[in-house]
């Protein structure tokens, strides 16, 4: 019974890793411009259709280092043409335009890559289980946990020590005083946008690696990411990773008794939090809007 | 306001009101089909429920599909297994979806602006969910079948509304009819009032003395009635009632034509709902990709024409 | 009679704290004046007596009860009604729709689907009453948005009147105005203040009318309380004098 509610909480942890990658990205962009990017899903197909794309000339690696940076950059391009024009006017319309996006991205997959699954085809190395007993723990897995903690570490580094950093966080507390101390807030916030985006497109290739490709698997990500961020909080990236990783275990557990209920799970824990702490677990007061 | 502001007002409602009333005649000359124009009814009144909260509160409500696809199921289940009335299931599917709304707006009301957005379409998820997965209940991504709209027993006659597509579309007018007076009504009563102030400066509606969470419960519990009727008569019009419905990327849509039609007018939503049935219905038979134009409508509404149609023309409050 | 006891009050955030050990008493009629250099946590003082923040410690007062954990929309309720620094109206509503929301949520219409044409007679006679006393009466169906600055000040007054306050809080109504539109306020105020004996808080910067029309002058400087007494006692006060011009130093 111990080892079954092990397991369950090893693997929610793994889920809610990848959770957690996703939602860190939607919530850079949302605490620093006010926008739900619908669109995030989208952004992680397309970098698991690029990784898909390249990974005959560069092999898996390769594609784990280009695609990412690749996808932010068609993310700088949206942002700069789309969503800019949009940033003094009522959130409903970035919220809009987004959601456009989402259709436009899943339609533009399906139309360039076909419609079908793509397998992905992973490392040999990675595909092992690292031992007969923990045989759910494959190499891939694993990995893909360590490359979420590098990357989770080197984001809360950046937020931390460098100058960006530090004025994406201002910006996120007060835009306004920013902008008067001189710094130029739509590069801020083009670059900020770019970096969730970098996030979403890692997410695609790992999820490739995982769960395989298909032109619709972005929209089923999104919500778990929107639950993250609800649950642990607004405005508050390390609460986003809290919650993140609590669904994923929440999820994980829930499977021992209820397998049904592995999702709907997350909802009830939302639902909790409205109800209990509406401001999410590691939330500000405040920041309602 | 003034006389010819009252008159002009006048002139506006009659003839969109005879544009209605006479559809099923000047539509297929054009190309059109009654159904189109019963479906058009249906989700214009789905998103004038929807501006409700968006137009006229100023709520960020993109979850609200969840209530229409609740007042579909309910309408089918009524059929299926309470009594094989019409009129019975508009009003279980209305009951549905509203007591949801009323219950979940108290956990919704908690937040604001994009926050509030995304907790609303995440709860509308739930349903989706609830829906897709416990098929035995629902049919799960079938969808609900095997219940049909009944004929309108009147006791000394009855009407067929079901293979008589215009007796339908009138039935469905006369239920848009009223739903849409009591909008109206309520629009422009006192209440009605406070939910534009609440819109136009909620700071300001509060320090004169409005508690404004409450407000916007009411206002988000009304609309969500409103919603699952429209939810009801979408399940009748179909005979069907499909997880779909309740998804947020239907959200979505439903806000696209209040936006498209223009939020600050009443009647805005019901355009919109036309000319974006219309689109839809058009792209989706030529191209495989209508999706992309779809999304590339969106794209082009809000960069351009986010005022709408008839916000083009300079809004002044309805209120 | 104190209409309004201030305890004590004060307000962290953070480390950082905006009002210190503030007390402050106002008699029924009195027109009050709260001054003091930039940042002297003025507006967060009026924030704690409106209700829009809670303080840290400390204890609000009004009419005898106790109302320091009242929400805000409570205290409008009993008597209080605010102008901000910033005006607060409803731009794309004409002045007397935006009177019109005040006068029915003050009688108790906010939730009504509907009223008699009696009672919506007596709401219209009530609203051309508040705009003849502002001066707007002319101005009614104008969106307010649109109207000069000074006139949209007046709305906000009107509509805080239309709410049958007991006690008014003004934070800085002059504020961005030229000559002509602060001596139009400031008459207004006057008259709100002398021919209706309404008891009202002022938070001003413009010393001239300060002195044209406070009863009693309450000055405060980095959030703690400096002096108060009359407009004599305080031109006179060194103290006072210091802050200010250490201020400008």
């Amino acid at each position: 019974m111990l080892q079954l509610l092990l397991f369950n909480i090893t693997n929610g942890l793994i889920i809610g890793a990848f959770y957690v990658l996703m939602a860190l990205g939607l919530s850079l962009i949302l605490n620093l411009s006010n926008v739900i990017n619908f669109a995030h899903g989208g952004f992680l197909v397309v970098g698991g259709y690029i990784a898909y794309t390249i990974t005959p000339y560069v092999g898996f690696w390769g594609a784990l280092l280009i695609a990412p940076p690749l996808t932010a950059v068609i993310g700088l391009v949206t942002e700069r043409v789309l969503i800019r024009p949009l940033y003094g006017r009522d959130p409903l319309y970035s919220l809009l335009l987004t959601f456009g996006l989402a259709f436009i991205f899943e339609d533009g997959t399906r139309f360039i890559w076909g419609a079908q699954g793509k397998p992905v085809t992973v490392p040999a190395v990675l595909a092992q289980p690292l031992s007969y007993e923990f045989f759910f723990i494959t190499g891939y897995r694993l990995f893909m946990v360590a490359t979420v903690a590098v990357a989770v570490t080197l984001l809360f580094v950046l937020l931390r020590y460098t100058r960006l950093g530090v004025r994406i966080r201002a910006g996120t507390l007060d835009l306004e005083t920013v902008s008067a101390l001189g710094v130029n807030v739509g590069m801020l916030r083009s670059l900020n946008f770019a970096a969730g985006i970098f996030l979403a497109g890692l997410s695609g290739v790992l999820a490739a690696g995982q769960l395989g490709l298909e032109p619709t698997m972005g929209a089923g990500l999104l919500m778990p990411s929107f639950i993250a961020i609800i649950v642990g909080g607004v405005g508050s990236l390390t609460g986003t990773l809290l919650g993140g990783l609590l669904i994923g275990v929440a999820s994980g557990v829930t499977a021992v008794f209820l397998p049904a209920a592995s999702e709907a799970i997350m909802y009830v824990m939302m639902a909790v939090v409205l109800l209990i702490r509406p401001r999410g677990l590691l939330g500000e007061e405040g920041m309602m809007t | 306001m003034s006389d010819r502001d009252s008159a002009r007002k006048l002139i506006m409602l009659a003839c969109i009101w005879a544009a209605l009333v006479l559809a099923p005649y000047w539509m297929p000359p054009l190309g059109g089909y009654t159904a189109l124009g019963t479906r058009v009814l249906v989700l214009g009144l789905a998103a004038m429920s929807v501006n409700f909260l968006l137009g006229f509160t100023g709520v960020l409500s993109f979850g609200h599909a969840a209530y229409f696809g609740l007042g579909a199921y309910g309408a089918g289940f009524a059929l299926k297994f309470l009594a094989p009335s019409s009129p019975l299931s508009l009003l279980m599917g209305m009951l549905l979806g509203g007591v949801a709304g009323a219950l979940l707006g108290t956990l919704l009301v908690r937040r604001r602006g994009v926050y509030f957005a995304m907790v609303t379409i995440a709860f509308g998820q739930v349903f989706y969910y609830i829906a897709f997965q416990w098929s035995s209940l629902t049919g799960g991504d079938d969808g609900l079948r095997g219940f049909s709209r009944q004929p309108l027993d009147f006791g000394l006659f009855s009407i067929d509304i079901l293979s008589n597509a215009n007796n339908f579309y009138y039935f469905v007018l006369v239920c848009f009819a009223i739903i849409v007076a009591v909008m109206s009504f309520i629009l422009h009563s006192p209440f009605g009032r406070t939910m534009v102030a609440i819109r136009e400066n909620e700071r300001r509606a509060r320090f004169l003395g409005i508690p404004v969470e409450r407000h916007i419960w009411i206002a988000f519990t009304l609309s969500c009635f409103f919603m699952a009727f429209a939810g009801a008569l979408y399940a009748l019009l179909n005979n069907f009632a499909d997880p779909k419905g309740l998804h947020f990327s239907q959200s979505g849509d439903f806000v696209m034509m209040a936006v498209m039609g223009g939020m600050r007018n009443f009647w805005g939503p019901l355009l919109g709902a036309a000319v974006f049935v219309v689109l839809q219905d058009y792209l989706s038979s030529v191209t495989v990709n209508w999706m992309s134009f779809v999304g590339m409508l969106f794209v082009l509404v809000v960069l351009f024409f986010p005022r709408g149609l008839l916000g083009v023309i300079r809004p002044k409050s309805d209120a | 009679m104190n209409l309004l006891e201030v305890q004590n009050v004060s307000k962290a955030f953070g480390s950082l704290i905006a009002v210190r050990d503030v007390s402050l008493s106002v008699k029924q009629g009195e027109l009050r004046a709260v001054i003091g250099p930039n940042g002297a946590g003025k507006t967060t003082f009026f924030n704690l007596i409106s209700g829009f923040l809670h303080p840290t410690s400390g204890s609000v007062v009004f009419d005898g009860r106790d109302v320091t954990a009242l929400p805000a929309h409570e205290r409008v309720k009993i008597g209080m009604a605010r102008t901000f620094q910033i005006t607060e109206i409803f731009p794309e509503l004409t002045v007397h729709e935006n009177v019109r929301i005040a006068v029915e949520v003050e009688a108790g219409y906010r939730l009504r689907p509907w009223i008699s044409r009696s009672e919506a007679a007596e709401v219209k006679r009530r609203i051309d009453e508040t705009l003849t006393l502002v001066g707007l009466t002319s101005k009614a169906n104008r969106l307010v948005g649109e109207l000069a600055h000074g006139d949209q000040r007046c709305a906000e007054i009107a509509m805080a009147l239309a709410l049958r306050p007991r006690l008014f809080l003004f934070d800085e109504p002059t504020a961005g105005m030229g000559d002509q539109e602060t001596y139009e306020i400031t008459q207004l105020v006057r008259r709100l203040h002398r021919d209706n004996n309404f008891t009202i808080i002022l938070i001003e910067h413009d010393m001239r009318v300060v002195f044209h029309l406070a009863d009693r002058i309450t000055v405060l400087d980095q959030g703690r309380p400096l002096a108060e007494g009359t407009a004599q006692e305080i031109a006179a006060n060194e103290a006072v004098q210091a802050a200010y011009l250490g201020k400008a130093a």
